[in-house]
């Protein structure tokens, strides 16, 4: 039993970390570069779930981890989870379906979505001329189609599963985003002669936002761990892991949007960036009340 | 990273639950401190001869010399198998004893670690006083040193089990004059030494578990401070930052449990059909298990570098506030039956009402938010 990442995770995750940092940074969230997607391809994150690369769900989590931290793409999550379920190597759609029409985010470019209905993976073919707009999450594209596609099960249930614990993970970096903006803010603006900080209504808003996260994380690394043993309790402690890790990600990011006072609330600040990624990611494998409730894991 | 324990701490962790589901007491643990301390003497001392107590204690003082993991294990299966609270060994056990073995002398820990892990000496702890509670810095007790002896006036309170106790780890100020946290010292007191009067106090649950203690002309041998005159502050906070870390392990794994048994009870009930109950479980369901997933980590970190890591006080915030929303959703399941509580009843209501102190000992949970805030995210620091 070993919660800590080990020395390759560690550099996998200072890889990552660096090179969102010089190369996708938060900031440009809503004008991600043409080639963004073939420069993630390249360096592997796309592509890092297939089996043939041998790296565990843990390592995937911690990657994904640092990439939610800087709003990577939402349908990285789709087209990562299909290299390793169908071994398409193409760029994925992700699907949220819903009672009267079926959502396709970042379609653009792509020819199958995948997503989940009533807790299965299914995967569905994507009409050649998407019309693909904006969403809520400003980083991410939407298009409605009309009528609903035909869905392929794939059979698997570790699908589903994979999915919900790699978009968990990118909640959960979003939670961490979160809390570093308020409190690097928290400690730069200054009024009544001292930082905002400094006030405990302030200072103890961001400690409830770094406990948040930090429960996110810890349940994400033990639900990764758990997909990795196999056991039963794999479902359990995954759901646990999105259940905590989107309430993190909404929470933090409205604390956010309050610490940063008027700013906060301008198109031109980036709170609502995390605010809006954290909405979106509750509606992509969300946890089943059920499972959270039945299994006594 | 993997959630797996090896062949031999599986081993281990059959060999506590062998011998607890055999040795498990039967009766119950009594209330008060003053009818449990021979229940609390004599189950320390089986733990003791079976070789429980102080699991990763070093061997010659009595413990095992084991990992802080196989630790872990065995509160585990202590939580499981319902075995009773350590009750008044609690302090010597969890504060007392790991202070002695990181900071006091040779002669110290050889006398005083043996006796606590065999349940011979019991603790308490005379950090707070009247007028310093959360600003602990604000210690009055004073000692003068009076040839090999200190000579020690003053008042403690909230000092837990000081009514039973046979020593006290006691902080007083040893520098005339001296402020906050500088010229204070930390004493192995003598709690049968004249000049001492333990007043208990009752909890709002009916218990009388604390005390307040008056010191007039108390006498304590010089050689019985510990870490060095005037290094008071610094021996403290390794005891508090200790406290942060692993010492509630046992209670985590019995919020696990009593969650379950709240599902349990609310499907029973049909209560669960109640949508914010229902909500409110599925809730704690995740979150006892996210404190697990949170002390697996911290142990680890403790295993890798012998330090518990920075979030150990966000465990501590966390695991009080749930427990108390765990107590506060039992009481609500129970309906108006809630009403027949009376003191010396040791049921969901007794929890409920003692529960309200884990936010407020050892550090409140402003004082732990200040901590994270100013510690783990660099705020600037408002005291
Ligand atoms: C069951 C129980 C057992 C205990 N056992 C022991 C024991 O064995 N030995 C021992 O020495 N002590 C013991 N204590 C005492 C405990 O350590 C103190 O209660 C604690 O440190 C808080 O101090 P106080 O009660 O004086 O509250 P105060 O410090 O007076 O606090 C009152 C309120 O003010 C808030 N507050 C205080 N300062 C600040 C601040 N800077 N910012 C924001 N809010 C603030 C607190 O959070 C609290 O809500 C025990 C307490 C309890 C409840």
């Amino acid at each position: 039993m070993d919660l800590t990442p080990n020395a390759d995770q560690e550099a996998f995750v200072t890889a990552t970390a660096d090179w969102c940092r010089d190369n996708m940074p938060l900031e440009n969230a809503r004008e991600r570069s043409p080639d963004l997607w073939t420069q993630m391809r390249e360096m592997g994150w796309l592509g890092m779930t297939h089996t043939d690369l041998g790296l565990d769900h843990a390592t995937e989590a911690l990657v994904f981890a640092e990439l939610g931290r800087h709003l990577a793409p939402i349908g990285a999550l789709s087209t990562a989870v299909a290299r390793r379920w169908t071994g398409t190597e193409r760029r994925v759609g992700l699907v949220i379906p819903a009672a009267d029409t079926v959502r396709i985010l970042d379609g653009t470019g792509a020819s199958l979505a995948l997503g989940l209905r009533d807790g299965d993976a299914f995967t569905c073919a994507l009409p050649a001329e998407l019309a693909s707009a904006a969403s809520l999450d400003p980083s991410a594209t939407l298009a409605r189609l009309a009528s609903t596609p035909a869905l392929t099960p794939l059979g698997e249930p570790r699908a589903a599963l994979h999915l919900q614990l790699l978009a968990a993970a990118y909640a959960v970096g979003c939670a961490d985003a979160a809390r570093d903006m308020a409190s690097d803010y928290a400690k730069m603006r200054q009024q009544f002669d001292r930082p905002i900080g400094w006030f405990q209504a302030i200072k103890h808003l961001c400690a409830d936002m770094a406990v948040r996260a930090a429960v996110a994380r810890s349940q994400l690394y033990f639900a990764a761990c758990a997909l990795d043993a196999g056991g039963a309790d794999a479902a359990f402690h995954i759901a646990a892991a999105k259940h905590l890790a989107d309430q993190a990600a909404v929470e933090n990011s409205r604390a956010n949007v309050q610490i940063h006072g008027a700013i906060g609330i301008t198109d031109e600040a980036y709170p609502h960036f995390c605010l809006k990624r954290a909405h979106l990611l509750t509606f992509v494998a969300p946890a089943s009340r059920q499972i959270l409730l039945d299994d006594a894991a | 990273m993997d959630c797996n324990f090896s062949p031999e701490e599986q081993q281990f962790r059959a060999q506590c639950r062998d011998w607890l589901y055999a040795n498990v007491p039967s009766e119950k643990r009594p209330l008060n401190a003053i009818e449990a301390i021979d229940f609390d003497k004599a189950w320390q001392r089986r733990l003791f001869d079976a070789g429980w107590a102080g699991i990763n204690w070093p061997a010659e003082y009595g413990g095992r010399g084991l990992s802080i993991v196989q630790q872990v294990i065995w509160l585990e299966e202590y939580a499981h198998a319902h075995a009773p609270w350590i009750g008044a060994n609690f302090v010597g056990i969890n504060h007392g004893g790991p202070t002695l073995i990181l900071n006091a002398s040779e002669e110290q820990k050889a006398w005083h670690l043996p006796r606590i892990l065999k349940g011979e000496a019991i603790w308490c702890q005379g950090f707070s006083e009247p007028g310093a509670g959360s600003d602990l810095a604000g210690i009055k007790t004073h000692a003068r040193v009076d040839g090999d002896e200190l000579v020690i006036n003053g008042s403690k309170i909230w000092t837990s089990f000081a009514h039973v106790a046979d020593w006290q780890e006691l902080v007083v100020r040893t520098e005339e004059g001296s402020q906050r946290h500088k010229g204070l010292s930390w004493v192995i007191c003598d709690m049968h030494a004249p000049g001492i009067t333990v007043r208990p106090i009752a909890k709002m649950s009916g218990q009388v578990e604390f005390a307040q203690v008056f010191y007039d002309d108390v006498r304590i041998p010089l050689a019985n401070v510990v870490g060095g005159l005037g290094n008071g502050w610094k021996v403290a906070m390794s005891t508090l930052s200790f406290e942060r870390g692993t010492g509630f392990i046992a209670d985590q794994v019995k919020q696990s449990q009593e969650v379950s048994e709240l599902i349990e009870r609310a499907r029973a009930t049909g209560m669960i059909r109640d949508d914010r109950i229902a909500e409110q479980l599925a809730q704690m369901r995740a979150e006892v298990a996210a404190l697990q997933a949170m002390t697996y980590r911290n142990i680890s970190e403790v295993a890798r570098t012998g330090q518990p890591g920075a979030e150990a006080s966000v465990i501590r915030l966390f695991s009080a506030e749930l427990g108390q929303r765990i107590e506060r959703m039992a009481v609500l399941l129970l309906g108006e039956a809630m009403l027949d509580f009376r003191y010396g009843d040791d049921n969901a209501v007794a929890d409920y009402l003692r529960g309200f102190a884990a936010t407020i000992a050892g550090g409140s949970s402003q004082i732990q938010r200040d901590i994270i805030g100013e510690r783990l995210l660099g705020l600037p620091k408002s005291r």
